[in-house]
């Protein structure tokens, strides 16, 4: 963690030295702390019985302890806080990162063997043989690679528009006391409590109505998702547009610019990286949805790239069901599950990569 | 018993005619009965080298349910859309039983698979779905449920219904009970405790576990069958694999799955009734079984609901916990075309060549031979 | 980008001057068609919010109403199967109730704090190149599907929760949340707890990192040339400008907790009871999310109604968790930037802090100037942003 946390200690940002009243610790004091912590818990844990998470767990006590009181005597209570502080928050990160590394080395050991040329480009079935009557399952991910993308993508079709418009309503046209926007507030609270699995069956019900009883079609899963996806972007998007100054806004009037350009050029452009990022927030929590997606799209290994008609699969449902219905040979479909998983995780890698561009290009210069 | 007798005839010839079957399976595989044909007898069927060409079949069927069947209709649907390239058939597992009835009743599935037959108030309302003619049961899945355990050291274990019913009602915690050490004589059995893992979401394969204990153990097992895991002992896990996981990943653990998805896991020998022999699960045993305690329980005409006693069943080939699945349809289509799809593809599935495919791809047992003709049957009425 | 198209003519016209301008928020330059179609398009997504809304609980009602007023007991279709054994709708949805809140809960305390750590982390603490990596590590999680995250709780954090919680029930058994017996397969409270925990935090993190940044740069500086150290620099310009977007992601996460399905559904072992026990196999209670997927399949009609009825019952609560967390940020403050208000300063947390300060502190500070200052750096922020090319 020092090493992380000695390269701010040189920035001017942070905390200047007051030579006038007080003492400093050594630049390396954090660094020192550290390695005396991992002894000494090493030590205590040598004498109660060693293990590993122990170790640790005790060594981020001793430090932040032990360099707090350091720093309160060399220093004074201020700069004893703030190096606890920062130690504090080094730790929740390395901690935080633990599992979050372990899900996706899980993820990536799991899935890299899956991951053929053939598995991505083919569409997954089986192969019969009338001889022997084995049948023998090709593993292949095409038929999930393309319904994923097509329920999804219209999903955010949906939701983006209609999420980014309620919410520059929200923040731009409606006076906050105004009984609809209370109401919209209201109701996106509300929305973000909705089960996913209800959004499912109230999407596959609307389309029973419109459409007759077999109204399996990856349409109908977008629905359910535009469902849970749609408060989420307002959520977030609505939060960053209440960031941008309102003196950027008031600017923009005194120049005789019509609401309408305020908000598409200087409003939108200054808060375009937060809402990006909650867009793909939005996209990266429905693109793993499962459960509406086999209630209204149900479930297939055929390939079917039209959304209108017919039962669609894609990569959740096909790792969900790989680990919960795995086939004869347990082991092919876990790993063809992981498969699934990781070209998700892929997926979403690329649609970020995407969205980065994307903001960069219509942010405005110089920021960030 | 002469409908046990009949079956044991009928048994033989289908025997036979899987022999034949092997040799020139493509063309046996066509002569199971698909409702288009000729008439068909029970006894027929099996034998008379029909030609029914699939190749003439084009459409899709929609269909969905229970999840114990998955592996055997991923195996089948590959198998019959070998030969009808025409032919698309979507089978939604993650559905479940009660959701492929739902589904089925509402219109959107062409058939259902089913751990549970309908019940009388699911056949009444068939009527407003398929009209009056309304619904049936065919009986296509067949395999047993296993009893799976991990106690480190112990390779080979005997159970019997007592003492299965006492682990599962917590009554007997530690492996090195008398109740289990009598039944293992040779083996040591260490003092662990022992972990019950049950499924905790709603199951076929629940039901039909908790119906064995119930018919053989009432004084011990004192809650009724169901899909829900009744009492509140031991983990509860989700889906069979969930079960069968955290059953190999601890020690001490035991609990139940369906055969088909337990893998690598160890089974116990499961003592037929009280006669002093344990059966290891195999699939004639599954077979075997089925025959001797399932009678057909018509609810209507043509319908194929088993009534399954578990407690008749005592020949020492038989595996004593039997697990059975259905598939219900309409006995009389909107659309006729997509009904004789449907038939066909089921007359495939309960035809002998069906059900070795499912046995040999998916590890269910094949159905008793008395079944697949009677399945046959009422397949051939299908409108 | 046909609106691209209509708003540069816009901006062309608008340079004129004497276009009206009757002040600040309440702007009403003379209305042009893309103005008005504007207008009405997002006012037109609002409404078709409440359209959505409105056919979502619709549908809840009418399929939730006859399992609701059904007499569980007596119906045959509810006695058996998977609703087997309750009296009434509310006897079945209390635990289920019970146990939504108590897991989110737990991921709450474990996720949040952490969550918002990271966020700082990332934002004020990490080397910028480290800071762009990591953030966008964090990202990268929030798009892992909630099924890895339970596969990889039942293959990785089961196993490794087992020795912790028998340390727990050792040592703590006496607190009602450790006590035993300790599960000996893993699908605990508590695990299935960690595992929505670690789901909650890219949500939280990400938006709160973007809050964070977005600090205008001349209230962190201001106070830093106070002789603030970097906490105190936090605590005093980011912390307030941020709390109202701080709340709405954490809701966010709870709301995703709340909602969990899969994960809990695949982690652990369920009872519906009322319960606080977090590592036992036998009493940990259900959340309603997981209790619909797991019973969902297998269930018959009027069942399936019943488990609706209690999604209708998770709508309500996350609606109420919602109401009174509102509540709570209108109590300590409200939003910062109430809409068309001046803004304010926290003036309250400022001056505390720094009058508390001022006394030890080498640099003895005015609070209120301090406070004046920081709403003065703020008016210039904007531009400074503009120009700062290392922002």
């Amino acid at each position: 963690m020092s090493a992380t946390a000695i390269p701010n200690s040189r920035r001017p940002r942070g905390p200047v030295p007051n030579a006038l009243t007080s003492a400093q610790l050594p630049r390396f004091v954090e660094l020192y702390t550290l390695l005396a912590a991992l002894a000494v818990s090493a030590a205590v844990l040598a004498m109660i019985g060693f293990n590993i998470v122990g170790w640790l767990v005790l060594t981020a006590v001793i430090y932040l302890v032990g360099l707090g009181i350091l720093s309160s005597v060399v220093e004074n209570r201020r700069k004893a806080t703030d190096r606890v502080i920062r130690g504090v928050v080094t730790i929740a990160f390395l901690l935080a990162l633990i599992p979050l590394v372990s899900t996706l080395v899980t993820v990536i050991a799991g899935g890299a063997p899956a991951l053929t040329w053939d598995f991505i480009t083919k569409t997954g079935g089986s192969v019969f043989n009338p001889q022997t009557l084995k049948v023998t399952v090709v593993q292949g991910a095409w038929q999930a690679i393309v319904g994923t993308l097509i329920v999804t993508g219209i999903a955010a079709v949906i939701s983006i528009p209609i999420g980014i418009l309620a919410a520059i309503y929200l923040v731009e046209y409606a006076q906050p006391t105004q009984w609809m926007a209370r109401t919209v507030t209201f109701l996106v609270d509300v929305m973000t409590g909705i089960p996913s699995i209800v959004a499912g069956l109230f999407a596959f019900s609307l389309f029973t109505l419109i459409v007759g009883p077999k109204a399996f079609s990856g349409f109908s899963a977008s629905v359910a998702l535009s469902v849970l996806m749609i408060p989420i972007v307002i959520r977030s998007t609505e939060e960053m547009l209440k960031l941008v100054s309102n003196d950027l806004r008031e600017a923009s009037f005194a120049l005789g610019v019509t609401k309408f350009s305020t908000i598409v050029r200087i409003v939108l452009p200054t808060a375009i990286a937060g809402i990006i990022t909650g867009v793909m927030l939005a996209i990266s929590r429905v693109i793993g949805e499962t459960a509406p997606i086999f209630i209204a799209a149900s479930f297939t290994d055929n390939f079917n790239a039209n959304p209108f008609s017919g039962a669609m699969q894609t990569l959740p449902v096909m790792a969900y069901s790989g680990y919960k219905f795995p086939s004869q040979d347990i082991a092919a479909s876990y790993q063809s599950a992981w498969g699934a998983a990781l070209l998700l995780v892929i997926l979403v890698v690329i649609l970020n990569l995407i969205a980065r561009i994307v903001a960069r290009v219509f942010a405005p210069k110089g920021l960030r | 018993m002469t409908d046990s007798e009949g079956n044991t005839v009928k048994f033989n010839k289908a025997a036979a005619a899987g022999t034949i079957a092997l040799a020139s399976v493509l063309a046996l595989a066509a002569c199971s009965s698909d409702g288009s044909g000729s008439p068909s007898t029970s006894t027929s069927t099996a034998s008379k080298p029909a030609a029914v060409d699939y190749s003439s079949l084009s459409g899709t069927l929609t269909a969905g349910g229970s999840s114990a069947q998955a592996n055997a209709q991923a195996a089948w649907t590959a198998a019959f859309t070998a030969q009808a390239s025409g032919v698309k058939i979507n089978y939604d597992k993650s559905q479940g039983s009660g959701g492929g009835v739902t589904n089925w009743l509402n219109g959107s599935y062409d058939f259902a698979g089913t751990d549970a037959a309908l019940s009388a108030d699911q056949f009444t309302q068939a009527q407003t779905t398929c009209g009056s003619a309304g619904g049936v049961n065919i009986p296509v899945y067949l395999s047993g449920v296993s009893i799976i355990y991990k106690l480190d050291g112990v390779s080979k274990l005997n159970l019997d219904a007592k003492t299965i019913a006492e682990i599962f009602a917590g009554k007997i915690t530690t492996w090195n009970d008398p109740a289990i050490t009598a039944l293992n004589s040779g083996v040591t059995l260490p003092s662990t405790p022992i972990s019950v893992v049950h499924r905790s979401d709603g199951s076929g394969t629940t039901a039909n576990f908790t119906t064995y204990l119930h018919q053989q153990q009432p004084s011990v097992w004192t809650w009724d069958a169901g899909t829900a895991w009744p009492n509140s002992i031991g983990s509860g896990q989700q889906g069979g694999s969930g079960v069968v996981n955290t059953v190999a990943a601890g020690n001490g653990t035991i609990g139940y799955a369906d055969q088909s998805s337990i893998g690598d896991a160890t089974a116990a020998s499961v003592e037929v009734g009280s006669t002093g022999k344990f059966v290891a699960y195999s699939e004639a045993g599954a077979t075997a079984s089925l025959d001797a305690s399932g009678v057909i329980d018509a609810q209507g005409d043509g319908d194929l609901t088993v009534a399954i006693d578990t407690t008749k069943i005592t020949s020492a080939k038989a595996y004593p916990i039997p697990l059975l699945s259905y598939d219900v349809l309409c006995k009389s289509f909107k659309d006729s075309a997509q009904g004789k799809l449907t038939a066909a593809y089921l007359g495939f599935i309960v035809s002998s060549t069906g059900q070795k495919i499912g046995a040999k791809n998916a590890g269910a047992a094949p159905l008793p031979a008395s079944f697949q003709t009677k399945a046959a049957d009422t397949l051939s009425s299908i409108k | 980008m046909k609106s691209l198209q209509d708003d540069r003519v816009g901006t062309g016209s608008s340079q004129r001057p004497g276009s009206p301008n009757k002040g600040a928020g309440t702007a009403r330059v003379k209305a042009r068609p893309a103005d008005r179609i504007f207008r009405f398009l997002s006012t037109g997504s609002a409404g078709l919010i409440m359209v959505i809304l409105a056919g979502v609980a619709l549908f809840l009602i009418i399929k939730a109403g006859p399992a609701i007023v059904a007499n569980w007991s007596t119906t045959t279709d509810l006695s058996g199967g998977t609703t087997h054994g309750f009296s009434s709708f509310w006897a079945y949805v209390g635990p289920l109730i019970w146990g939504t809140l108590f897991s989110a809960l737990i991921a709450l305390v474990l996720g949040a704090p952490v969550a918002i750590g990271i966020a700082l982390f990332i934002s004020h603490y990490a080397p910028r190149r480290l800071a762009g990596v990591l953030g966008y590590l964090v990202d990268l999680l929030a798009a892992v599907p909630s099924v890895v995250f339970g596969l990889w709780g039942i293959f990785v954090i089961r196993p490794f929760l087992i020795p912790f919680q028998d340390w727990l029930n050792q040592y703590l058994g006496w607190i009602p949340l450790f006590s035993g017996p300790v599960s000996r397969t893993g699908s605990t409270m508590l695990a299935g707890g960690v595992v929505l925990a670690v789901m909650i935090l890219p949500i939280i993190t990400s938006i709160s990192r973007e809050i964070f940044l977005q600090t205008p740069r001349l209230h962190e500086e201001a106070a830093l040339a106070l002789g603030s150290t970097k906490w105190e620099m936090v605590k005093l310009a980011v912390f307030p400008y941020a709390r109202s977007g701080i709340v709405s992601a954490t809701l966010l996460g709870l709301g995703r907790a709340l909602g969990e399905t899969m994960a809990i559904a695949l982690i652990m072992s369920p009872s519906l009871v009322f319960s606080v026990q977090m590592i036992t196999d036998t009493r940990n209670s259900q959340t309603i999310a997981a209790n619909i997927a797991l019973n969902f399949p297998e269930s018959n009609d009027l069942q399936r109604d019943g488990l609706i009825a209690t999604g209708l019952a998770l709508f309500v609560i996350s609606f109420g968790v919602n109401f009174i967390a509102r509540l709570v940020i209108a109590r300590t403050g409200g939003p910062r930037r109430a809409k068309k208000s001046a803004r304010l300063t926290p003036a309250s947390d400022a001056t505390s802090l720094l009058t508390a300060d001022a006394a030890e502190s080498p640099v003895s500070i005015r609070s209120e100037q301090a406070a004046r200052d920081a709403e003065a750096g703020d008016e210039r922020t904007e531009l400074a942003a503009e120009q700062n090319e290392d922002r």
